[in-house]
């Protein structure tokens, strides 16, 4: 039993859930205390000591049945070839003989109602490669591969068949549907039976990989070699950085200390010296930080611009001073889409009324919008911060604007997905990038999560 | 009336006496967090219970219920002691007579002063002491319930702070050194969700997730905290809030404004949910225009079937095409 609760815990760490030794002590105890007679005491014994974030526990919940299940799965028919008259029994023998031998085997197996052994099963897995299998996604499919390795829809179809034969051969009509019946309900009871086991082997196999090597992994991954579950895999990962960074905004807020008199501390800070001013109490001099970005969603930007504006979502939910632009060919206002609350509508709706063309991005003109509209939302405390890969059809790029804003605001920051040894063609970052303050390459999550440092490091 | 309770079934009777009705889970992780001598980390939308929880723990053990709301900029001093330096000083003007007798007889400034040290501890006494409820939750005669609500809302720092408070029950207060908890007290933390919580704090709790009831739960309150509603309309009422949550809305409506609209029914005597009486009420209920102007788009006034082309996507062109 430990040895089975120690599996789901590592489990449950490569699936992404951090458990800490203190966490999975705290489950034992707990366990102790509640005893394991009850599964469902038992299951929420380890569910409130292990999962503490409510986007874990649905990771729990599919994984704590793999571990813990319900025995197996009963055949529900019985064994229907126990309740044939002689006569009924020595027409089933008869229509079946003229199946393969291997069919025949199967058939008969499914009238008798017995389940796979576990060394039947064993082998199915080593035949489809279940066992190098560590991803859950693929627990149904592998399922599936087991059930064609029996001949599933063979099997089926055959007996489909014999059902029809036995009812020419003069069986009463009612007979067969009861039998066809029974041996339905013990074909889906082994269905369950493969289905459970093919669940287990995965999650076992996931005990025993390491700790979040998965997501390790997507961190590094260039955002044009994602797939769309990655995605969200990784949407989840920028919001933890989103909800980090408020942390560390606040821990850095608090740093600088260098207002105006506060009075009201200072008088209470000196009443231990009868009022005598002693201790100079100053108000903490709040940096808010204020952001304006601008970010490039055309076509050369489409692979990354769904991640990217999931970040500017995020970024908008932590910092409220932050203006968001989306530009093509022409620059759109899209923060009062990011003031709602779900991510996923809002990122779609950008991306819906903005639908990408062919070969139409213009920075320059986007910039010009800009200035005539948005100036006034960059001033000396605002953060400038543009995403994109500076490619712009040879159109003007306006440099003249870009310097004015650049000089307006007090940080630049440009985010690009290329590498410098990439700009060239009709790449503009050449002109761009020596405005910036800082030019960062980001291709990957581990880079935007450094970019994010950067962003508040001054 | 007990200090604690004995198995899981108990906690779920005690807590239906005090008229909040426990799940399965609820109660057995109130038992679990009891006996671990764990505090209980509540997580889940507004409105769904969390602090009526500990309220209902509070009345079911009989424990004085301590409540510290968390807000932006509370502080050590809000929280947990502060001298009272005004009592101190008037203490010491009206005193003065006195402690002039005791230091006038002194014959040197320096046994003076030792007669002052000798005195000093009545200055930094309990007396002037000003306790705030983490202190008082761990000084108190009996067993408490410590509710910390809405921990989201602090700031990281006092989070920090926290934490040797729940792990060891005890805080270091610098002029009378560390204070240990006679009885540990029951602790009751809620979070909205409104930022994630520290690695550190959850470490030190047990988890419980509320979520918005099912039907049959809902309904149970209902009946339980408003018997006027007549049970018909009680079904009718909770089957509409449930569907009303099934649609996306940016403030879905949650027990305790079930509870306002059942009241708000009885009050305005209905007999039935029908589109009036649904549209004067439904304010009780949806606390945003937008989500207002959707239910009664959506729910109250319904659009004749939809007979719009699907969607097109002009992008699908520009899909594979370059910048």
């Amino acid at each position: 039993m430990e040895s089975r609760i120690l599996q789901l815990i590592s489990a449950l760490r490569a699936s992404g859930v951090r458990v800490s030794l203190a966490e999975s002590s705290e489950a034992f105890s707990a366990v102790d205390l509640m005893g394991i007679q009850d599964r469902e005491h038992f299951r929420l014994s380890l569910r409130s000591t292990l999962i503490k974030d409510v986007r874990d526990l649905p990771v729990f919940d599919k994984l704590f049945p793999l571990f813990f299940g319900m025995g197996q799965p009963p055949m529900m028919g019985g064994s229907p070839m126990d309740n044939l008259t002689p006569e009924e029994a020595q027409m089933l023998a008869d229509a079946i003989r003229q199946y393969t031998e291997q069919l025949r085997q199967r058939m008969e197996r499914l009238m008798n109602g017995e389940p796979l052994t576990k060394s039947e099963l064993e082998a199915l897995a080593q035949m489809v490669g279940l066992n190098q299998m560590d991803d859950l996604r693929y627990q149904n499919w592998m399922a599936q591969r087991m059930m064609r390795a029996l001949a599933f829809p063979e099997v089926q179809e055959a007996l489909r068949e014999l059902m029809e034969q036995l009812q020419q051969m003069g069986m009463n009509k009612e007979r067969v549907e009861q039998l066809r019946g029974l041996v339905q309900q013990n074909l889906q009871g082994m269905q369950q039976q493969i289905n459970q086991f093919a669940g287990q082997r995965i999650a076992e196999n996931l005990s025993e990989q390491n700790p979040n090597q998965n997501l390790d992994g997507l961190m590094n991954r260039p955002f044009n070699a994602l797939s769309d579950a990655d995605k969200k895999l990784l949407q989840r990962e920028v919001k933890r950085l989103a909800a980090m960074l408020r942390t560390r905004i606040a821990l850095r807020q608090k740093h600088a200390k260098s207002g105006q008199l506060d009075p009201k501390a200072t008088i209470r800070a000196n009443l231990k010296y009868q009022g005598v001013p002693m201790e100079i109490k100053h108000r903490d001099r709040v940096h808010k930080p204020k952001l304006v970005v601008i970010c490039d969603i055309s076509t050369s930007m489409r692979f990354c611009s769904e991640l990217m504006l999931s970040f500017l979502f995020a970024l908008q939910g932590q910092v409220r001073k932050t203006n968001a632009f989306a530009f093509i060919d022409h620059l759109e206002y899209i923060s009062d889409e990011f003031n709602g609350s779900n991510a996923d509508e809002a990122i779609a709706s950008v991306l819906w009324r903005m639908p990408s063309g062919y070969y139409n991005t213009d920075l320059g003109w986007s910039l010009n919008d800009f200035n005539n509209e948005y100036m006034d939302t960059l001033n000396g405390q605002t953060t400038l911060i543009l995403v994109g890969d500076g490619r712009n059809n040879y159109n003007d790029p306006r440099i003249d604007l870009f310097t004015t804003m650049s000089r307006r605001a007090a940080r630049t920051l440009w985010l690009n997905p290329e590498p410098p040894y990439l700009w060239h063609g009709d790449s503009d970052m050449p002109k761009y990038a020596p405005l910036c303050n800082n030019v960062l390459k980001v291709s990957n999550l581990k880079e935007l999560a450094e970019a994010v440092d950067q962003l508040l490091a001054g | 009336m007990t200090n604690s309770f004995a198995s899981t079934d108990s906690v779920k009777s005690a807590l239906s006496a005090q008229k909040y009705i426990a799940s399965d889970e609820i109660a057995t992780i109130v038992y679990l967090a009891q006996k671990l001598e764990k505090p209980l980390l509540t997580e889940g939308p507004a409105g769904v219970g969390k602090t009526e929880l500990a309220k209902a723990i509070a009345g079911a053990t009989g424990r004085e219920l301590i409540r510290l709301q968390c807000y932006e900029g509370l502080d050590e001093s809000k929280a947990l002691y502060e001298w009272e330096y005004s009592k101190q000083l008037l203490y010491t003007q009206l005193l003065r007579d006195k402690l002039n007798d005791t230091l006038g007889k002194a014959d040197s400034l320096a046994e003076a002063a030792d007669r002052l040290a000798n005195e000093e501890d009545v200055f930094f006494s309990d007396r002037f002491l000003l306790q705030r409820p983490l202190l008082r939750a761990i000084l108190c005669d009996a067993p408490t319930v410590l509710l910390i609500d809405e921990i989201d809302r602090a700031d990281a720092e006092f989070e920090a702070f926290l934490l040797e408070v729940l792990s060891d029950f005890q805080v270091s207060v610098p002029e009378l050194g560390t204070l240990t908890a006679a009885h540990k007290p029951f602790v009751v933390l809620t979070s909205n969700n409104t930022r994630e919580l520290s690695e550190a704090l959850k470490r030190r709790c047990l988890y419980l997730f509320i979520d918005y009831p099912s039907l049959e739960e809902e309904l149970a309150v209902v009946r339980l905290k408003v018997p006027e509603l007549n049970p018909k309309l009680a079904r009718q009422a909770v089957e509409f809030v449930q569907k009303l949550r099934k649609t996306d809305m940016r403030k879905s409506p949650s027990i305790s404004e079930t509870l306002d609209w059942a009241n708000a029914l009885v009050s305005l005597n209905a007999k039935n949910i029908d589109k009036e009486t649904l549209e004067d009420t439904i304010s009780v209920l949806l606390k945003h225009e937008a989500d207002l102007q959707k239910a009664k788009r959506q729910i109250i006034n319904p659009p004749p079937p939809p007979t719009i082309p699907p969607r097109q996507r002009p992008d699908e062109f520009g899909k594979f095409s370059g910048n």
